[in-house]
């Protein structure tokens, strides 16, 4: 575009340029405010009466109700629910992470016989729609807790387990194509001077996967933040479930149009992904584009 | 993955357990024994992908074929075997509630992953192409616009709705109380008949553009200049440039961002299952998607067979696209970079 227009002289390119530039400025302008004003309207919307909000017709709160929030939080003990995804997503994140380290660099590093069949697994299981799978999932828990007599509905580590799971394949893809981006000369200098190959990983490579590591981690934490489907059947009461379940309390029932909790909890639930992008954006970034890009 | 080999052939030998170009020979059992590591390294997925998604993932196609619902469902996979004809009512004619519900929701799916990508596509270029040229405050403006790219979608889904009302949603309150596009009497209804589809196609678009945009920036900046410049002495205008030079350059990041993007689409199910009520509320006839109208027929309506007979035909179908894809796509993927 007009990046490559060179210095011309001529007062018509010129004006033509400036013009352009101005309406590059305006459609970006455009973009900017249809983009982050329904998350501003969140937000607003949050600190108005029940009654306002069914009123409409404004965006700013006439009075800002910040009690809004602890009444929330108080009316289904909200707390319970964002603690409960922080530490199911939070030890997912970690777990899978770990996992997917391992398993991408012996699938970028090694070929052996099933690891192509294993690319093809990958895709299949993004293939396989979550609806499909749940009952069967569900009664194989049970089957397991009559069986072994360890309970996996309702609990912490059944939720972690299938969590990890599924993000274990986006958590390949993008550790994958990271690590395909670091030349392999560097662990076999590591392992001339005396290492192991694992060894040689861990210590030349690892250190420098930062970025890639914290893009899967953080990817996987949002994905799980925002699972709804499977959180809603595997848990069923407040010790274990998440913010998707919780959350929809407030939507239907006898809690009915209660949109101004309804904004405070959505306020609340996006805020822990929302600091997390804002403090870690500069590694998601690179981490993830990474892999999209080759150079 | 061709780039794999060429890399590891200079490998020291006797440094190196796990080297793929040996002589040929060995036999399958001495290849699986000198890749020990690997296996080792890869099991953890194995093992999780067989219990999570592909044990379940075939019972789920076996019950496809039982007549598996509300009077059966506690025998499961004791369910009386009935072959085919669960799919058989899928594809019946319109008169069957049943099998038209999921006839609407497959053509809502097919309809809504075209929409969304291409309108994914077309913002995300666009605000691509704006953030690749220098200004001040670039770096700030990309940040802002990545924000809706972390909502949870279950929260689109229920802001958009919030903002969607007809009388007091703000969208209304913008088109019609404020610029009056359409008087008091016509307001919009959004969340009814058609008008469901833009109201479910428009948040999604609003969600995904963000992240589509950095894939496209960052394939934008592995454009050399001077191809922009040798095109421009040779008479190239702006259009032609971005046809003959961008485009093509972009190919590889595109085929990435229309496999995940199609696949994303077709199974989404947040943002229905929290836009219309309590997740049993039917969004309509132009608002259902297959992955709800499906958990509605399973857990709704307990006709888990028939649900797991739909989710079969939706697999294969999804299958299919893969296929068209890789086949189409082939040619950018370059290899060594994973998918």
């Amino acid at each position: 575009m007009a990046l490559a227009i060179k210095s011309n002289h001529f007062d018509r390119v010129k004006l033509k340029r400036r013009s352009l530039r101005a309406g590059a400025y305006a459609a970006l302008g455009t973009l900017v405010v249809a983009t982050l004003f329904p998350i501003f309207y969140m937000v607003v919307s949050s600190f108005k009466t029940q009654r306002e909000l069914l009123i409409g017709g404004s965006v700013l709160p006439k009075e800002w109700h910040f009690e809004n929030y602890p009444n929330m939080m108080d009316s289904i003990k909200f707390w319970d629910y964002v603690k409960n995804s922080l530490i199911i997503c939070g030890i997912t994140a970690v777990v899978c992470t770990t996992l997917a380290v391992f398993a991408s660099y012996a699938l970028i590093r090694f070929r052996f016989p099933g690891s192509g069949s294993l690319d093809i697994a990958l895709i299949l299981t993004q293939l396989i729609p979550g609806v499909m799978f749940l009952l069967p999932l569900y009664n194989l828990f049970l089957w397991v807790n009559t069986t072994f007599g360890i309970q996996l509905v309702n609990t912490y580590h059944g939720m972690v387990g299938v969590y990890v799971a599924f993000f274990l394949p986006i958590s390949l893809f993008i550790l994958r194509s990271f690590f395909a981006t670091i030349p392999p000369e560097l662990e076999e200098q590591g392992m001339v001077d005396g290492c192991s190959r694992l060894g040689a990983f861990l210590r030349l490579i690892l250190p420098l996967c930062g970025p890639g590591l914290v893009a899967t981690a953080t990817t996987v934490f949002l994905y799980s933040w925002d699972e709804l489907l499977f959180a809603n059947v595997l848990t069923n009461n407040i010790n274990t479930q998440t913010v998707s379940v919780g959350i929809r309390i407030f939507v239907g029932g006898q809690n009915l149009n209660q949109y101004h909790y309804i904004m405070a909890a959505a306020t609340v639930v996006t805020l822990p992904v929302l600091l997390m992008f804002f403090f870690l954006q500069r590694q998601m970034i690179s981490g993830l584009t990474s892999g999209a890009v080759k150079q | 993955m061709s780039a794999n080999v060429e890399t590891l052939v200079e490998e020291p030998k006797k440094f190196a357990p796990a080297v793929i170009s040996r002589p040929k020979g060995n036999g399958l059992w001495g290849q699986m024994k000198r890749n020990r590591l690997a296996y080792l390294l890869v099991a953890p997925v194995v093992v999780c992908m067989l219990l999570i998604h592909f044990l379940p993932g075939s019972l789920g196609v076996y019950m496809s074929f039982l007549a598996l619902k509300q009077t059966t469902w506690r025998d499961f996979l004791g369910a009386p075997f009935i072959g085919l004809d669960n799919y058989a009512t899928i594809f019946s004619s319109n008169n069957n509630p049943l099998a038209a519900g999921i006839q609407t929701a497959a053509r809502n799916t097919f309809l809504f992953s075209i929409v969304t990508n291409v309108g994914t596509i077309s913002v995300g270029l666009v605000a691509a192409l704006l953030l690749n040229h220098q200004f001040r405050g670039r770096g700030f403006i990309r940040t802002l616009l990545l924000i809706p790219w972390v909502v949870p979608s279950f929260v689109v889904g229920i802001l958009w709705g919030f903002m969607w009302r007809s009388d007091s949603g703000i969208v209304n309150t913008l088109i019609t109380d404020w610029l009056h596009f359409t008087d008091q009497e016509h307001r919009i209804i959004w969340l009814q008949n058609e008008n469901v589809f833009w109201a479910i196609t428009v948040p999604t678009i609003w969600r995904s553009y963000p992240f589509t945009m950095i894939l496209l920036l960052s394939g934008l900046q592995t454009v050399a200049v001077e191809l922009y410049e040798a095109a421009r002495i040779d008479g190239a205008n702006a259009w032609k440039c971005f046809t003959d030079i961008t485009l093509p350059m972009l190919k590889p990041v595109l085929a990435v961002i229309i496999l995940w993007g199609v696949i994303n689409s077709a199974y989404s199910f947040n943002l229905v299952a929290t836009m219309f009520g309590n997740g049993g509320g039917y969004p309509g006839e132009w608002g259902d998607l297959l992955q709800p109208a499906i958990n509605r027929q399973s857990f709704g309506t307990y006709l888990y067979g028939l649900g797991a007979a739909s989710s079969t035909i939706f697999m294969l179908t999804m299958l299919l696209f893969v296929v068209v894809w890789y086949k189409v796509f082939r040619t950018s993927l370059t290899p060594g970079g994973g998918n």
